[in-house]
This record gives structure tokens, sequence and C-alpha cells, in this order.
């Protein structure tokens, strides 16, 4: 190993050519875009050297240039273009045309490399600022990928305020091991865990059987701003994304927050105002005397004195129907010098949720400060500080009947719940808890305090007119405090037997990472040039959560010591992960691009601690326009494309040892053997991805159409195996077996209408994804629901779909007692979004998400029939004279037909208008935007519960669950917005 | 400029070498792990292991409790929240005993926790040299009575499908074991441990459920006992008794003497699963109405299930009384307590045709409990049915009716609440066996 890098090293060096001194010459000019309209901050770029200008407010750039150099003028979503020194005469008039199939957009093509989508050899898929926040702006960042991203299936665990969003890219990549994507923040790896805040503790949702995280907590990605958000790249599979190794598996997210721009400072507030609802409730059972009497347990003199004296409610909508105001105020500032430049942002925003006592703050501010220290050496510095605090309610499963939802389906609308004068909330007599009580005394906040710093530093150790070589160092460190508080007072008509619990957590969080890599570029001659990266990488994570249940709680008290009873647990983990890897790009002619690669990685979480695992990359593009024998006019552009790679996904901590835990009595401290029996030998999961793709480019650059085609394959997919627990043991990690996902995404991007006064500007994508178990070495293993087969269960089996769906049926014809129900796996999913300009002021912007098909497993709708609440409980649909609920609950026990539900929708997802008045009368003023916009304001499905994207088993495997969750919410916002 | 690339390349190089040589290994951050304790274990590693044993036999409690008294029509458990205990249990329509149900899989997990705990006290005492014989005897003896123990709860609930007696390795698991040869077993495993524990000296420390029994001599005891019960249950009635005379047993005594599990609100520690407030909405265990139906009017026992303010119901289960068994969250559970082995004197007079002294047995628990003497007829079937209904109200919610009118092929009286509601005589194995 050691020896393969020295050796790399030294052909490196040998690669390196002379330095060679060349005459300079000064150039300027101006760049603009359609109509004329001069540009800010487009690069101007003397190729194969460090030597980078941007254009002022006016357009104007002025660069130093050796003679026989060439001059690069790009600009974010416009083709570029290439000049030759020689040629230009100065002042240098550039006029710069949209880019619609943005094939000089940069994107990455390794650690420290980047290339143009022209040359690409991946389908990467990328969301600019305007698309990310600048439709209908969601409430947290990842909420706001949503539709965005072909090849990306995203749920909400939770619709409470703070998020929790479960993003899945092409298909299932691991079954237990971790599902999602990594995120990099300007080089920095950011943590994307959930931590539950211990509600398990009143709710005891995980005591049944099911270990999954039930406690909806929300994932910690979801304390970055959107608003600071440049651009996004998302490397959807193993092809693109074997540079981070054993990582990368579920993907890897790549964020770049706004820079500064080397002009004068420029100043933007914005303010956005609006409101959240929810956006469907399910309703609630007409009553009738009748119904009352029939009902089993209902108190009829009860129901006659509530509809006499008036007081029949509507707790449903009581609880989940406020409005919530939500406001958002964000400063930005921008600007620099030739050596020095910067971006602040601070931004707060608040939020109320649908439900009283419920909502999100987040704080944030950030300083990107980029610094040349001389010709050769560039120091960039990104710093975030993010506060926020989320007050969650209390919703999802339990097996104690508490949460809200469960107490209000079987809360009938003619018992009263409100408190006396006294303030003295009544027993409710239909449920374990008083749902409007719980609502007004409990508390379950999340808080969190971050620091996010990355540094990049590149410095040129060698330049000449056909090598240069740079030296780059990129890491940083991301740190949170993580406080979860739940507290439960013992008025509470569920806490008769505690009296009072408050459950309060403290989590540390510590990531670091680095790379050290060195990059040379070489063209021998004008036709070919190669890209040589090799470096080395570190990655280090430490978790300390502490957690303290307190019970006995004296009343009004929280703090954990002000109570009777204490129990505290603690888990720790931590990692070491160091990789090396090394890179050749080819490009020959600007037509045939290779790249191979490999990364070596190794784990203190693997069973064998020192052991490196290989993941190797290739890729090809063939730029067929770019060949002497194309003479199609039509296309502007063809390529073929095809790339493989490989990446791993660690083992979770911890799980080679068989350990003991905790279990004391009469205050004896004791050990009890775990239930999960440690695998000595465990390896990572390993993923293979080939990938083919054809982009077109046509209609004079105002059409791009991306096809692609996958074939991502899983090996030695980790499982929670159940063993006998007549063993002991209840479950043990195994490397189980190998899957696969083989899926296509099409996008098509257009101009269809560009005048003077209106322009169109479309995208549509087209994404569809089908997994197969391929190998499984022990029989079918049920998964991750809520009741198995009486329900629905997820259900892993050779040669199956590994997200099928199974439950109970009675049709003779599926032969009984099993059939498979579903798949949470979608048809398809396509989304197409839409920007019409009306004589460059104003914007109506669209973004519509169709999923087709997919199952979810419901037990909402069930929850409310078994409490008699359910609003169609007496309808009679199929006519066989027993009410619809009754109909509904006999089928229990013999199919799962009432559990098992489509999630098809069609939605509206974003939809934004804005105005922008930029001939302004006051001078200090440059323009003026307005705008209002709706968020998820439209859904037309036929989805029986509150909402089809919902996941309340948590970000892992099972997604598609729904059980009783906070609702989730809709938008409206109106948006203000000054440049100064 | 060479100078300096030639330095990073160095620099880079070494940095490489640095980080290929370091590997890490944080070992288990969070707990002890199992192969610290084959390596010489001292006393306090082997106390704590006595210790965990001890408090895990509380786990799943409250569902074996759960599962003997729904199927033996003690109890309903309302839940809001798990249709499975109306369904299921009950056999509601043509729902069935799911081998994946945690009615089963938790409760059978739970047992065999324990028990590899105690095969892992027990192999870690062997191979200790830090311990004096007398002292490894005393782990040991502990170790098997309590594995016994938990063997029996699993077969209580398996029955004719059996149980896995030797679970040592967990890659060879031995054979599953029907009922007859399972209870053989268990009773042989009670032998060796109080064979083990005559000459043991005890130097560990147990909760106050064992208060009284937590010497040599008072551990033994408690193995009788249970050996009696097991004995009852292979219809062995002399070795019944024999065990009985060598346990607590004490027709004089206190009902309530005996071991048990306790429960605390401290650190770590656990509450007791089977309590619920009365007059719970949602979530509450109510008695069955026959339980109120069958009883006698003066029979103190009906305090085991009070009179509820407003009845409870869900899913065509009406009950007007609560359970009332553990008054609070850190009530004790019986694991085997003298009101029992009374009733078992009685069982094994009866089915020795001893009449007399079955009857004085079946008095002492009349009169305890403010019922006149027995009037009946002196006959073994009329006698074995007033054996079965002190039993029934004795050990109410205790674990044991469905048990007793399975033994005595009774399943098929147990009254039926909803038309199509099954009776079933044994749960199925977990799916994972």
């Amino acid at each position: 190993m050691k020896q393969k890098v020295y050796k790399f090293i030294f052909l490196l060096i040998m690669l390196l050519p002379f330095c060679i001194n060349a005459q300079q010459k000064t150039i300027d000019g101006k760049v603009t875009i359609e109509n004329n309209i001069p540009i800010l901050g487009a690069i101007v770029h003397v190729k194969n050297t460090n030597n980078i200008s941007t254009t002022d407010g006016e357009g104007m750039f002025k660069i130093d240039a050796p003679n026989e150099g060439i001059i690069e003028i790009s600009f974010t979503g416009y083709i570029s273009q290439s000049i030759p020194v020689t040629s230009i005469s100065s002042p240098l008039m550039i006029q710069l045309k949209e880019d619609i199939a943005r094939l000089d957009e940069v994107v990455i093509s390794g650690l420290s490399t980047n290339i143009k989508r022209r040359n690409l050899a991946n389908a990467v898929a990328t969301i600019s600022a305007k698309q990310l926040s600048g439709i209908a702006p969601a409430q947290t960042f990842d909420a706001a990928i949503n539709g965005k991203i072909p090849g990306a299936y995203i749920n909400a665990s939770t619709g409470a305020p703070g998020g929790g969003v479960s993003v899945k890219l092409r298909g299932v990549t691991s079954i237990f091991g971790n599902t999602q994507p990594l995120y990099v923040v300007d080089g920095v790896f950011m943590d994307n865990s959930s931590t539950s805040g211990g509600l398990n503790a009143v709710t005891s949702a995980s005591s049944g059987g099911n270990s999954s995280n039930q406690d909806n907590p929300s994932n910690r990605i979801a304390d970055l701003r959107a608003e600071d958000i440049a651009n996004i790249e998302i490397l959807k599979g193993a092809s693109a994304s074997a540079i981070y190794g054993s990582k990368a598996a579920a993907g890897v997210i790549i964020i770049t927050t706004k820079r500064g721009n080397k002009d004068k400072t420029n100043i933007s507030v914005s303010q956005d105002l609006g409101f959240v609802k929810v956006r469907k409730l399910l309703g609630t059972r007409p009553l009738t005397r009748d119904i009352v009497l029939s009902q089993r347990g209902w108190d009829v003199n009860e129901y006659d004195a509530a509809v006499a004296s008036g007081k029949v409610y509507d707790y449903e909508k009581e609880i989940y129907g406020e409005t919530g105001i939500t406001r958002n105020t964000q400063l930005s500032l921008n600007g620099g010098n030739s050596t020095t430049s910067f971006y602040f942002s601070a931004g707060t925003k608040k939020e109320e949720g649908i439900i009283k006592r419920t909502g999100y703050s987040n704080s944030s501010f950030r300083l990107n400060v980029d610094h040349k220290v001389s010709e050769n050496i560039k120091i960039g510095l990104s710093t975030n500080y993010i506060n926020s605090s989320a007050d969650r309610g209390l919703s999802g499963n339990d097996n104690a009947g508490i949460t809200l939802g469960i107490a209000l389906s079987s809360t009938p609308s003619f018992t009263e719940l409100h408190p006396d004068s006294k303030g003295n909330y009544p027993r409710n007599n239909y449920a374990s808890s008083n749902p409007i009580e719980t609502r007004d005394k409990m508390e379950n906040n999340e808080s969190v305090n971050r620091y996010l710093t990355g540094i990049n530093a590149e410095a040129i150790l060698q330049k000449s007119q056909r090598s240069l070589t740079k030296l780059i160092g990129r890491g940083g460190f991301d740190f949170y405090n993580l406080q979860t508080k739940a507290l439960f007072p013992g008025s509470l008509q569920f806490q008769q037997i505690n009296r009072g619990t408050s459950i309060q957590g403290n989590t540390n969080n510590l990531n670091t990472n680095y790379i050290f890599s060195m990059v040379n570029n070489y063209s021998p001659t004008n036709k070919l040039l190669l890209i040589t990266s090799a470096g080395i990488t570190q990655e280090t994570g430490r978790y300390n959560n502490l957690l303290n249940v307190a019970t006995q709680v004296i009343e009004g008290q929280s703090n954990v010591d002000q109570a009777g009873a204490l129990t505290s647990t603690q888990f720790r983990t931590r990692n070491t992960d160091n990789g090396i890897f090394a890179q050749e790009e080819v490009s020959i002619n600007e037509a045939l691009n290779l790249t191979a690669g490999v990364r070596f990685d190794k784990s203190s979480n693997n069973g064998d601690f020192s052991k490196y695992y290989a993941y190797p990359k290739a890729g090809l593009s063939w730029n067929l326009t770019k060949m002497s024998f194309w003479k199609m006019d039509f296309f502007d552009n063809v390529k073929l494309r095809s790339a493989y790679g490989q990446a791993g996904n660690f083992p979770a901590f911890g799980s080679k040892f068989t350990s003991l835990s905790i279990s004391n009595i009469d205050g004896l401290p004791g050990s009890v053997v775990s239930t999960q029996r440690g695998e000595s030998g465990i390896k990572p999961e390993r993923q293979t991805e080939l990938e083919f793709g054809l982009d077109l480019g046509f209609l004079k650059g105002r059409a791009g159409l991306e096809i692609t085609i996958y074939n991502k394959k899983v090996f030695d997919f980790l499982l929670q195996d159940r063993v006998s627990a007549s063993s002991g043991f209840t479950t043990q990690w195994i490397n189980a077996g190998d899957l696969q996902n083989k899926g296509s995404e099409i996008g098509l991007n257009a101009i269809p209408v560009a005048t003077q006064n209106f322009k169109w500007n479309t995208s549509i994508n087209f994404w569809k994804n089908r997994s197969k178990v391929t190998k499984l070495t022990t029989g079918p293993v049920q998964l991750g629901s809520l009741a198995g087969v009486l329900l629905g269960t997820f259900q892993l089996e050779e040669g199956k779909s590994a997200t099928q769906i199974i439950g109970l049926t009675d049709e003779v014809v599926n032969g009984p007692p099993i059939k498979v129900w579903g798949d949470q796996e979608p048809d398809f999913q396509m989304s197409n979004y839409n920007e019409f300009v009306f004589k460059n002021k104003l914007s109506l912007r669209v973004l519509i998400h169709w999923k087709k098909g997919g199952e979810n497993v419901v037990f909402t709708n069930l929850q409310s029939d078994f409490g008699g609440t359910s609003p169609d409980w007496d309808a009679d649909a199929n006519g066989n004279k027993i009410p619809d609920g009754l109909d509904r609950i006999m089928l229990i026990g013999r199919s799962a037909v009432n559990s098992v539900k489509s999630s098809s929708y069609l939605r509206f997802r974003e939809i934004g208008m804005y105005y922008t008045f930029d001939k302004m009368k006051v001078k200090y003023l440059k323009s003026i935007q307005v705008g209002v916009s709706l968020n998820n304001y439209i859904t037309i499905t036929k989805y029986p519960s509150y909402d089809p994207e919902v996941s309340n088993f948590g970000a892992g495997f099972s997604s598609g669950l729904d059980v009783l969750p906070y609702p989730a919410s809709k938008r409206a916002a109106f948006h203000l917005i000054a440049n100064f | 400029m060479y100078k300096s690339y030639t330095l990073s390349t160095i620099l880079l190089f070494l940095l490489t070498l640095f980080i290929a040589s370091c590997d890490k290994d944080y070992g288990n951050l969070n707990n002890p792990t199992v192969d610290s304790y084959y390596n010489n274990a001292n006393k306090s590693q082997l106390n704590n292991l006595v210790t965990g044993t001890e408090s895990a036999m509380r786990n799943s409690l409250g569902f074996y409790l759960d599962d003997i008294g729904i199927i033996g029509r003690e109890i309903y458990r309302f839940s809001n929240s798990d249709p499975r205990y109306y369904t299921d249990l009950l056999g509601a329509n043509d729902a069935q005993l799911q081998s994946t149900g945690f009615y089963i899989v938790n409760v059978w997990a739970s047992r065999y926790r324990v028990i590899k705990n105690c095969n892992l006290l027990i192999e870690s005492a062997n191979k200790s040299n830090l311990i004096s014989d007398s002292e490894r005897k005393a782990y040991v003896g502990f170790a098997k009575t309590i594995k016994a123990y938990q063997l029996l709860l699993v077969l209580n609930l398996t029955n004719k499908n059996g149980i896995r007696i030797d679970v040592s390795n967990p890659d060879q698991l031995g054979p599953i074991v029907g009922y007859d040869e399972a209870l053989s077993k268990i009773a042989d495993l009670l032998d060796e441990a109080s064979n083990d524990l005559v000459s043991a000296q005890i130097s560990f420390p147990l909760s106050s459920g064992f208060s009284g029994f937590n010497d040599a001599a008072g551990l033994i005891k408690f193995n009788k006992a249970i050996a009696a019960r097991v004995a009852v249950y292979q219809n062995n009635w002399d070795k019944a008794l024999t065990y009985l005379n060598s346990s607590f047993f004490n027709l004089n005594g206190n009902f309530n003497s005996g071991v048990f599990n306790v429960f605390a609100t401290g650190s770590g520690d656990q509450l007791n699963p089977a309590f619920f407030p009365q007059n719970s909405a949602g979530e509450a265990r109510a008695a069955h109405p026959s339980f109120s139906k069958d009883i006698d009017s003066n029979d103190d026992r009906i305090s085991k299930a009070t009179l509820r303010t407003t009845p409870i119901s869900n899913s065509g289960l009406t009950s007007d009384r609560d359970v009332w068994v553990y008054k609070n969250n850190t009530a004790a559970i019986p694991i085997i307590r003298n009101e029992e082995l009374i009733l078992i004197y009685a069982e094994a007079n009866i089915q020795k045709s001893i009449f007399s002294g079955a009857v004085t047995a079946i008095n002492i628990i009349r009169n305890g409990h403010r019922l006149a003497n027995y009037s009946g007829a002196m006959t073994q079937s009329a006698l074995i049915d007033e054996m079965l209904l002190q039993r029934r109200y004795s050990l109410f919610s205790e674990g044991h009716r469905w048990l007793d009118v399975r033994r005595y092929n009774l399943l098929n009286t147990l009254p039926i609440d909803r038309a199509n509601d099954d009776v079933w005589s044994s749960f199925p194995l977990p799916s994972t066996e």
C-alpha cells in the first residue's frame, strides 16, 4: 500500500515539466448577457493558471495574460467562451448565451478536481440557489430539496416543526446500514444523525418488539440555512461517489455556500412573512343518539347532556387546526477586493406549528472569507454558527395511548376535555390521556448550538504553459451540542404512575475531516489534457449522548434532581477512518474523457480495523459533436457516457461486540447479556454501480435532454438478523446478501419561448427505480413494521423487491393467508419546473411533483375505526348493510387490505410569483423584489391519511409507515427583498 | 519554488506513512463485553451477573401475566394502541396466535436472555481462579435454579410445542424437546442446583425479593418450592409432597411468605409492569366479568378486582372491575409463595386420595379469605373442582389459571365472550426458532 503511494508520487514528479516565463499582456473588457445587460461576477480566467478576475457591476474586468494564453469567460448558467490572447483586441466585448443544457456548469469529478458537465461521465444533479429557496421556501433545508432531484425518494418522518426528512437516492442502498446520503458542506462532513429525545420512556413505542426510532426526532442537516447555499451537487450512487469511498454508498450531497465577489459591497435584506396550516384533516364521525347507543362504552347520558348544552366539539380541528405565523429575516453582505472577498449573513426565522405550543426557530451567522496570500496561494474560510430550537409536540406511535393522535382516535366529540374555570382538566374517559391537557402542559424541545468551520487552502507548487501543479488542503470540523427536553407534569392524566416525568438529553457530536491532495494539470499538446490527483483523507467522529429520565418530578420543576427517581443512560461512539486516493483524468480534444481512480479506506468500525478496502472507479464520456465526422447541425451536443464505481457502507459502531447491559434491582448493580450478538468479522457493505447515459443538446442550445440508466448492486448488505432467541440473543449483525437497483432518469431542459417580453423556462424530470434482493443467506425476513402481516410488513425475500409489502389476505385466488399487497417503491416519479418571466420583471415559478404508485402501511385510519371516531364509520360503501367502520375492524386478522394503501400523489410543491423593481428613486437602493409563494399547497391524492409523504419510523429502511403522525402542513408567505 | 514543492511532497508522503501506520481500535465505549467475563472474572463481576440475572427476570413479565390472564379468561387487557390483545390472544374471528407476535416473541426472548446470563455466570464462575470452591457452588447453584425456573415459564406458554433446553452454544442450539421431556429436564436441573447449594457459601447479595432466602439454606428452600410446582405439573404427587417438605411450605404460615420479583424507582431498576391505576381509561387491565360472577359473596378476594366508576369497553368486551392485585408501581410480583404451596399440598393429597389432609389445607385457604369450611362432596372430582376454584381466586393474575385448567383438560369450560373467539392451548414457537 505505502509503496504504491510512493510510486505514484514519484510518477507525479516525473510528469512535471520545467517552469517557463512568459510575456504578459493586459486585457480589459465587458461581459454582458442577452439584451446587453451587464453582469456582475462573471469569471475571467487565464486557462491553466491561477490568474482569475471577476467582472464588476458594469460588467467590466481587467486581467493580465501571457501572449500565448487562452482567456476563458464564464458565468454560472451561461455557456462559457474561450478566446486566444493573440486574437484579442482590447477592449474585449463578450456576450454570453444562456446554458440551457447546463453544459458549462462545473461539477465535481474527484475529491479535489472539477469538470465541466460537457465532459462529465456521470449524471450529477445540481440544484441552484434559485431552485432551492427562490420558489416557495420550505421550513428546513432538507425539505426544500424534495421534487428537485431526479432519483431521490424523500419522505418526512413527522410534520412537526424542525423537520425530520429521509432522503434516499436511487432505491434501496442498505437495510440496516446507513441509508442517508453523506452531506459535505464547503468540504466539511456535516453530521446528519437523528438523536432520540427519549420519549420512549413515556410512550413505550418500541416496547412491543420494534427497535426502530419512533420518537421522530429531526435530523441535523435541517440546521443548515437554505438561504446561504449557492449550489448543491448530488452524487447519487457509487459511480460518481466512489472517491468518497466507504461513506458514499448512499450518495453524497455536496453543498457549496455563497462566497464573496471581488467588488464593492452588496447588501441584501430579505423578509418573509407567512403562515402554515394543516394540509388535510381527516374529520370526525357525525354522531346521532343511535350511534352513541350502539358504540359500546360510550355514555349516552353524556352525549345527551353535551347536545343539550351545545358542547359537541371537533377535537381534531381544535388540536391540528391552528394557523401558525412564520417569519424569516436574512441580512447578507457580499464584497471584497482583488485579494480578499467575503460573504457574511445573519438570519433568523421563527415559525409556529399547526398545533399550539409547537414551533421552530433558527438563527444563523455565516462568514465566508477568501484571501489570496500571493499569486500562488489562496485560502478560503467558511464559518457558520447555528442556533435552532424546535418544540415538537407529542405524536406518532405509542403503546401507552398518550400521543395526541392516539388519544384523539378514541375520543368522541361529545366528551368534555376543556379545563374548568379553575384550570382543572377533566379526565378523558375514552382514552389514556386528555389530548387538550397534554397539548397545553407537555413540552418536547430540541435545541442545538452548532459550529461549522471549513478551511480550504490551495498552493500552486509549479506552473508552466503546459503544466500546473497544486497542493490542496481542505478540512474542517462540525461540532454541535443538542439538548433535548421532554417534560410531562405529574398532573397529566397519563402520569398517574410516574407522577411527573422529565427527560433531559445532552448530546455532543464532533466530526472532523481533512483531505490533502496534489493535483497536476498537464497538457502535452493542445488536444490532450491530463489531470492527475492523489492524496490522503481522514474523518473522525465522536458522539456522546447522555439521557436522564426522571420520574416523580416535583410539580412545576423540570430539573432531573427535583425528582423521586432518576434513570440515566449514556451512549458513545467514536470512529477514525483513513483513506488514500489517486485519480487520473484524461481529456482528448475535449471529445473523449477518461477517468480512473481508486480509494483505499479503513475504519475503526470494521471487524478488522487495520484492513484497507479498495473502492475503484472509472468513467468514459465521448462527445460526438466534437468529432470531425459529426455533421448533424440539429444537435449542438451529443454525448455518450458511461461510469462505474464502488462505494461502501461501514457497519454500525459496536456491531462487532457482544456486550452486557446494565440491569439493576433494589439498588444493586447488575449486568445482563445484551440481546444483540456481536460479529467480530463484520465487513462493510459494498456497492457497485454501472451507469450509462446519453446527453443531447439541440435547437441551438435551447433544449437539452439527459438520459441515464443505472444498475446499482449492493453486496454483503448488513442485516440485523433475528436469531433464534433461545440463544439468549434476539439479533445479530450479519452480512446477509446482495441486492440490486435498476433504474432510469430522464431530464429535459428547454426554453420553449424567449422573446423580448416573455420567457418560458421549463424542465421535466422522470425517474424510476426497481430493487430486487438477489441473494439472501437467511430465510425471508420480515422487518420494520407495526404488527407484522396483520397490517402489512416489509419482507426481504430472495428474488423479490426489497421493499415489497406483504400482509394477510382472505382472497382465495391469492392463496391465503399471505400475499404481496404492494411495494414501497413508487412506479415512477416526475417533476416539472416552470419559470415564466414577463418583461424581465415579473417571474412566476411553479414546481409540480407527481409520484405514481408506491404503498404505505397506514394505521392512522384504522386506529380511528377502533376508537369509533372515523368520519366514514357509519357509511356503507359496499352496500352490505354493515357500517364500513365495523367492516374494516372485522377484516383485521383476515386481511391487510385496509392498511396497505397507495401513496400516489400529484402535488403543486412550490409556487412563487416575484416582481422586481429595479429603477429606484433612491440612489443607494439598487432593487426591490416582492413576492408571494405557496409551498405544498395543493395535493391531489386518494391517500386516506394526512399526507402520503410520511415515514413515522424514522429515516431508516422502513419508510412509509403512517401511525398517527404530526400532520403535515402547507405554507404561504409574502417575500420582500431589498438590495443595496 | 522547487524547494517548497519537494518539501510538500515529502510532507504528504510522511503524513501518508503516519496515518497508514496508526490503526485505531477504540474498543467498546459503552459497556463491558462478554469476553471480559471468560477471562478470570472476579467476585464483583460475578455478583453483577447475579444481580443482572435477578433483575432481568422481570423483563416482559407484564406480557407473560397478560398472556396467561387473557387466554385463561381472568382478565381483559384494554389497549387503544395494540389490537392484538383483542384479536390474536382471544382468537377473534379467524385471528390466530402469530409466531411473530410480541406476546410470545418478547416473553420467549426475555426468559432465554436470563438463561443466557445464567450460563455466562456458570461458565465464568467455573473459569475463575479468584473464588473458593464453595463460593463457586453458590454461583452455579443459584444460576441453575433460576435457569430451571425461567425454562418452566417458557414451557408454560409453548406447552406441547416444547422448548429448547441446551442453549449454551448460540451456534449449535440443542433440539426442541417436547413437554414431558422438558419438564423432567427442568426437574433434574433443579436437583443438580440443590446439590450444588448444599455445600455452597453465598457471597453475593440478592434483592429484598429474596429476603429470608438469601443464604444457602434459603435458596434450597426456594429451589424445592419450584421443584414441587414442577412435580405437580408432572402429576408426580409423591415427589411434590417430598419437595414441599424441604421447601418453605408452612400450612399455618403466612400466605404471602415466599420469593418475589421486586420493583423500585432507582436508576436502571424497573417498575411493576402489571400495575395500572384504578379507573384507567384506554390502557387498562380489567377483571373478566366471570371473576365477580363466580365468586362467593363473602370471599375477601373480591378486593383483587375493584369496581370501576365507569365500565370500560373495547372491541365488544366490557368489564366493570379493575384488576387490583398490584396496588402500586413498586408492588412485588410473586415468584412463588406459601399460598400456592398450601394449594399444592391440597392437590397432591386429593390425587393421592388423602382427602382429610386436602380438606385441612383447603379450609386454611377458605378461612383465610373469610369463607366457611368446605362443605362439598368428599369425592376426588368435587375436591379437584374446589381446589381449582381456590387456586383461581388465590392466585388471580399471578399467571396460573390458564395452566391449571389446561392441566385438567378443562379449557373448553372457559367462558367465551364473542361468538367466534377461541381458547388457545399453546403458543407457537417464535418464528425465529
